[in-house]
């Protein structure tokens, strides 16, 4: 398959401490790919290192399928890297760094006049743009940085904690804004310790703690994964004795428990079809649904199950 | 959001097209911060009050006015101007990226650590060459107000490079320094204590020992010695590096002409009840040669101090 970023045995050490710790991650190209962990797990330090900034101590690293060494700058011609909080000099208006970075990108004048009228009134810095960058607050600058990661179309854009310090509505202006990213084909890879962000974003996710990667799949797959039995409610009309003994025999109940109109069933299975193969037994068996829903896991349970279960070891 | 991704993509394919467009990226970049910076606008102010000073002081005493046909190209930036002028411009050229973080967006473009030290070097030369030249235009035709007409005016641009030389000097130690300890302040105070002590030290031990050649190897005013021209004229010359500029151009004019260093000693010569200084000749060198070994000694300084600024920065892991 080919891969945006494939790291093997990535390692980073600060003399005793092991910021990331043979971290072999796989990104998928045209994916969303989340990177998430708590503070301080490792996140920043490999973004760091896949953008030749940091030197690992040990093991490789390839975007785009090019291995990368440290001040490799054509290495750097097809990524967008938005940093942390990033700080942009602020004596520049936001105007001319843009231009100043597209010059650095090798753009044309005519592409620098095209692209950076659009970027800006995309991040909503439109009336602003000639404003010293010392006078935009923090979530302005926040903006700028997803305007200059984008400012070279690149094929891979890595956004570092994308929403951190941006107001609720520019959080959610964001998001929206990463996946029309996306959508032109682009391969996104977003730090994040928001799980609520990922999963409304990302369609794949690694999770990552103390350097080292506990979990790595699409967002689907990597929820499902620790939980145990998921539980289908119903409210049943009638509901008889045939319904319930009809309902046991499927395969994948565990066990059922109802009072009144209510029906909870425990499955085993936690295929998308499950729902449907309940209605269908307790239709045929003459009961007449009134409302179901399923507590499906979310990322946060896999979350603190796996960074609890790596806190506990 | 749609691109024009393939013309992008055919640009930079062309190397060495692009290597230049980069270049100067980061010279646009870096000019634009330094001729923004308070402390340059204010050091360029100071410049000229004190060219004023030096044009003015003259009226303001009510002395005799004498004929100077070479002022203006004598008339040389002193050490504290040159030190200030690289003070201003490159104290924190390298530090504050790191300080400030904008280090990050910077290396995360398609630009080399040397492309980027490159650029902060051409811009810091560029600002300063433009302040000089500025500064020099102002005290030439001040100088011929005051002085009347100006002889060998030819030589002006000799004295500029000179300045500038010796200037760079200390830009180039201030980048080292800003490299390595990524700190403006520890870099002000690790540069201005090394000015301040060479300063100071420098015509102490020249007083106390004689202006030996040694004090040439140091960056400053080094060894103070009398120049005596074909026609008897006499002109006191600093052979360091601070004063390259106006050395190269006595160099010019009086070609194959001597400088005598004197050592003096101050308790030998007692007449009636006053000790007088006694005059020892110690050695003499030609101005050709002075001006020849202060930029073989700049130039030696200016490459050392670049070459560990660039080393550090190649290795430097961006922890910001």
């Amino acid at each position: 398959m080919d891969y945006a970023i494939e790291t093997d045995s990535l390692t980073k050490n600060y003399g005793g401490l092991i910021a990331v710790n043979n971290l072999n991650l796989k990104v998928q190209k045209n994916s969303i790919h989340g990177f998430l962990g708590p503070n301080g797990a490792g996140k920043t330090t490999t973004l760091k290192m896949l953008m030749g900034l940091l030197k690992p101590s040990k093991g490789s690293a390839k975007v785009l399928g090019r291995e990368v060494h440290v001040d490799d700058a054509n290495s750097r011609l097809k990524i967008g890297y938005m940093p942390e909080l990033p700080k942009f000099p602020k004596h520049l208006k936001c105007i001319e760094l843009l231009d100043i970075y597209g010059k650095m990108y090798n753009m044309t004048k005519q592409q620098r006049a095209e692209q950076i009228p659009k970027l800006i009134n995309l991040v909503g810095l439109k009336g602003r743009e000639k404003d010293y960058i010392g006078k935009y607050s923090k979530g302005m600058q926040q903006r700028i940085g997803i305007a200059q990661a984008l400012l070279n179309n690149p094929e891979l854009v890595i956004l570092d904690e994308p929403s951190i310090g941006l107001d609720p509505v520019g959080m959610v202006e964001v998001r929206e804004l990463i996946k029309e990213i996306a959508k032109d084909g682009r391969t996104v890879f977003l730090s994040s310790h928001l799980l609520f962000e990922v999963e409304q974003i990302c369609d794949h996710v690694t999770i990552i703690n103390k350097g080292s990667v506990l979990a790595s799949d699409t967002v689907q797959t990597v929820s499902s994964m620790f939980i145990g039995p998921a539980l289908i409610h119903l409210e049943i009309a009638n509901l008889t004795n045939d319904v319930i003994f009809a309902v046991e025999k499927l395969p994948f109940v565990k066990k059922i428990y109802h009072e009144g109109i209510k029906l909870t069933v425990q499955v085993t299975s936690h295929d998308a079809d499950v729902k449907v193969k309940v209605s269908k037994e307790i239709t045929n068996a003459g009961g007449v649904i009134v409302g179901m829903s399923q507590k499906t896991s979310t990322l946060e349970d896999v979350f603190i199950q796996l960074i609890g279960g790596a806190r506990t070891q | 959001m749609k691109y024009d991704n393939e013309q992008q993509t055919q640009e930079s394919s062309r190397g060495s097209v692009s290597w230049f467009r980069r270049f100067m990226a980061v010279v646009h970049y870096e000019m634009l911060w330094n001729i923004r910076k308070k402390k340059f606008i204010g050091v360029i102010a100071f410049a000229f009050l004190i060219s004023s000073i030096g044009l003015v002081l003259p009226f303001i005493l009510g002395d005799v006015i004498p004929q100077n046909a070479h002022f203006a190209i004598t008339y040389g930036a002193d050490s504290l101007s040159l030190f200030l002028f690289a003070l201003v411009i490159a104290m924190n050229s390298m530090s504050s990226e790191f300080e400030s973080g904008t280090i990050v967006p910077l290396l995360t473009k398609p630009v080399s650590r040397t492309t980027v030290f490159l650029g902060k070097l051409f811009a810091a030369f560029i600002v300063l060459l433009i302040s000089f030249t500025v500064l020099f235009t102002y005290t030439t035709v001040g100088s011929i107000f005051v002085f009347g007409a100006q002889s060998d005016l030819g030589l002006l641009p000799v004295v500029l490079f000179g300045n500038i030389i010796s200037a760079f000097i200390w830009v180039s130690m201030l980048l080292a320094m800003g490299t390595i300890t990524k700190n403006t302040i520890l870099t002000v105070i690790i540069a201005a204590g090394l000015f301040i002590s060479l300063f100071m030290a420098l015509p102490i031990v020249s007083v106390l020992s004689g202006p030996s050649t040694a004090l040439n190897y140091f960056p400053g005013t080094g060894a103070t010695g009398t120049l005596i021209t074909a026609d008897n004229s006499e002109f006191s010359v600093n052979a360091g590096t601070d004063s390259l500029g106006v050395n190269m151009v006595y160099a010019l004019l009086y070609p194959g002409q001597n400088v005598n260093f004197f050592k003096t000693d101050i308790w030998s010569i007692q007449i009636g009840d006053q000790t007088l200084p006694a005059m020892e000749l110690l050695y003499t060198e030609s101005i050709g040669f002075i001006a020849l070994r202060g930029l073989v000694i700049a130039l030696a300084y200016i490459v050392v101090f670049l070459l560990i600024g660039w080393l550090a920065f190649k290795k430097t892991q961006i922890n910001e």
